[in-house]
């Protein structure tokens, strides 16, 4: 069991050196390394507070997605939905071609400074790659498995329970892996329309020409990610490891 | 006979099916259209501004629209696949031409009292039914499978918003106007953009090809490459910026040739980054994809290490090759967006400046050619993907 958990271990590891790099007096030493003046770091406490506040938006959006994008993905894959198939596809290929940075751009009028346009970002470029993971993941249960389960005189809502949704578990998780990855980067990217988050510093730091929060808040985000990463790993392997055990 | 009773009912359940989720976008639709804002008449650009809704237009526009939609609705869902598919498409578009003419009539109309100032933005209304009508368009494409359709259908569209705009029948949207007040700027944006994106690409083949040359270090170059992909990007850069300002402190040398903290040498570095993943990965599974036999094959008949490469795995393996640049592309076009933010320039300029100023229409006027560039992109290179796939199978 432990060793499947390695890579995740691995880029748990990563995270933390970065998190570590990026507390104040580590930072203003790098920072002094590259032959800057370290001046007015981020403490600990709002770093910390920073983060907490990414975690928390980039999560609810993650929620949303997975909610949305698993219906979605389960609505679609329904025989009756085959001829909304076309649509669907056409616009996700049009969703993936806004980069999140527009997504953020395009909803900052609508909904004015601060989370809300961020949180719409998150969704609207979060649900293209879970749908696509959800629909992918459920058209690689083998129809054999289904048309068991439909001879054994199981509903359609059973099949769906106790067939379709457990085998295409790591998929799912996979698809998940990815949208949260995208969470983080989209959530950074939010400081941009005023959301406080760990891509706060970054901004401030370029628009005052000041290396030292600029380092640190690009340090923490990218921590944040890392670690975030490492759990959901360690999760699908675990989910793998369930699996093969079975 | 069951088996044909089966089929006859699978196929009746799929034509209702059909039918109810075409009842479903009409309804979704006529929504859109009649009770959402189709333009914002506001005094000036920065100001919010009050709804039009369909009802009170001045003209038919809108029931054309809608009843242009509607038939193409009707033909897809009773005609035979090819045939409703290809009309429908057709219908599609034209309502969408129509839509965009009618606000264009519209706001010259309203406008014409009102001090020059004054600005008519497209409402939300018309972004829904245009994604609405995109929907319907590609489940129409999708239906026909008539090769190329896609692409055609594509200029069609550019075609009509050309005409639209040369006409001047577009000239009081706000969009435009803005246009017209920075025709220069979005150019040279355009430019920078391409530059960045293509730059880096340049930037990143070469490395990747080095890197997966390495045959021995592949597992720590899988690692490094995909823990790249795992760093917002927003991060990474201000790394970069921080990193390359220290460089250049270190070795004033630099200096001299055109490196700076700020500017488009760490977006290129950092969108080059990003895209080692999937060019190092499509190489390596390019080269891998010829059938071992066909190696033998080649070995066998003397052919060179050299000449196997260009002659058996190099062909073998282009449709994964441009598959991994159209991917590579695509990215490479969204991340330098956010060159922008570390003064690299390209259209996150504008997008930035419109954020500034809060004003919608100068971020659509840098948004749109990016999203537009990525669609083509994409559509040129899946093209090109799929003749190279169809090319060496054959």
């Amino acid at each position: 069991m432990t060793h499947r958990l390695r890579p995740a271990f691995g880029i748990f590891l990563v995270g933390a050196i970065f998190a570590a790099m990026s507390h104040p007096s580590l930072a203003a030493w790098i920072v002094a390394g590259l032959g800057e003046e370290p001046r007015r770091g981020l403490s600990a406490e709002r770093l910390l507070a920073l983060a907490t506040h990414h975690l928390g938006l980039a999560a609810l959006g993650l929620a949303l997605v997975a909610v949305l994008g698993l219906g979605l993905g389960i609505l679609v894959t329904r025989a009756f939905a085959a001829p909304l198939r076309g649509g669907i596809d056409g616009i996700a290929a049009a969703a993936q071609a806004v980069p999140p940075v527009v997504m953020v751009a395009l909803a900052l009028p609508i909904l004015g400074f601060g989370g809300p346009p961020t949180l719409l970002a998150l969704v609207a470029y979060g649900i293209m790659p879970v749908l696509r993971g959800t629909v992918g993941a459920l058209e690689s249960v083998s129809p054999e498995a289904r048309e068991a389960a439909e001879a054994l005189g199981f509903t359609p809502i059973q099949i769906l329970l106790r067939v379709e949704l457990p085998l295409a578990l790591p998929g799912l998780v996979d698809a998940l892996r990815t949208a949260l990855v995208l969470a983080i980067a989209t959530t950074a990217v939010g400081a941009l329309a005023g959301a406080s988050t760990l891509g706060t510093p970054i901004v401030a730091g370029l628009q005052n020409q000041n290396v030292l929060p600029m380092l640190q808040g690009a340090l923490a985000t990218a921590a944040l990610a890392f670690l975030c990463d490492a759990v959901l790993l360690g999760l699908a392997s675990l989910v793998s490891a369930d699996r093969a055990r079975q | 006979m069951r088996a044909e009773s089966d089929w006859r009912s699978n196929r009746h359940r799929a034509a209702f099916h059909a039918s109810s989720a075409g009842l479903f976008g009409a309804g979704l639709l006529i929504a859109f259209l009649h009770r959402m804002a189709l333009l914002d008449i506001a005094p000036n650009r920065l100001l919010p501004g009050a709804p039009v809704v369909a009802s009170g237009f001045g003209d038919g526009s809108i029931g054309l629209v809608l009843l242009l939609s509607l038939a193409g609705l009707v033909l897809l869902a009773t005609l035979p696949r090819r045939m409703g598919g290809l009309l429908a498409v057709g219908l599609f578009a034209a309502a969408w031409a129509f839509l965009l003419l009618g606000l264009g009539a519209e706001a010259t109309r309203r406008l014409a009292s009102m001090p020059p100032a004054a600005r008519a933005s497209l409402g939300s209304g018309f972004w829904m039914a245009s994604a609405c009508l995109l929907a319907f368009a590609g489940a129409s494409i999708g239906r026909a499978r008539i090769r190329g359709l896609g692409l055609l259908a594509a200029l069609a569209v550019a075609g009509i918003l050309i005409a639209a705009w040369h006409g001047g029948g577009l000239d009081r949207l706000s969009l435009v106007v803005e246009y017209a007040g920075r025709q220069e700027t979005l150019h040279r944006a355009v430019a920078e953009h391409l530059l960045l994106s293509g730059g880096a690409i340049v930037l990143a083949l070469p490395a990747a090809v080095i890197l997966s040359l390495w045959r021995s270090g592949e597992g720590i170059v899988g690692l490094v490459v995909s823990g790249i992909q795992v760093i917002p990007a927003v991060a990474l850069f201000g790394g970069l910026v921080a990193l390359v300002s220290g460089l250049v402190r270190a070795v004033p040398a630099l200096r001299d040739l055109g490196l700076s903290a700020l500017g488009p040498w760490p977006a290129l570095i950092g969108i080059a980054a990003y895209l080692l993943l999937p060019l190092w990965r499509g190489i390596g599974t390019a080269l891998r994809s010829a059938d071992p036999a066909a190696i033998d094959a080649a070995e066998a008949i003397g052919l060179t290490r050299g000449q196997i490469l260009r002659q058996v795995r190099l062909p073998l393996g282009a449709p994964v090759l441009v598959g991994a640049l159209r991917v590579a592309t695509v990215q490479s076009l969204g991340l330098a967006t956010l060159g922008a933010l570390i003064g690299a320039g390209g259209l996150g300029r504008i997008v930035f400046d419109g954020m500034a100023q809060f004003a919608p229409d100068l971020i659509l006027l840098g948004a749109i050619p990016i999203v537009a560039l990525s669609l083509a992109a994409e559509a040129a290179l899946s093209a090109m993907e799929a003749s190279c796939r169809a090319r060496w199978r054959a």
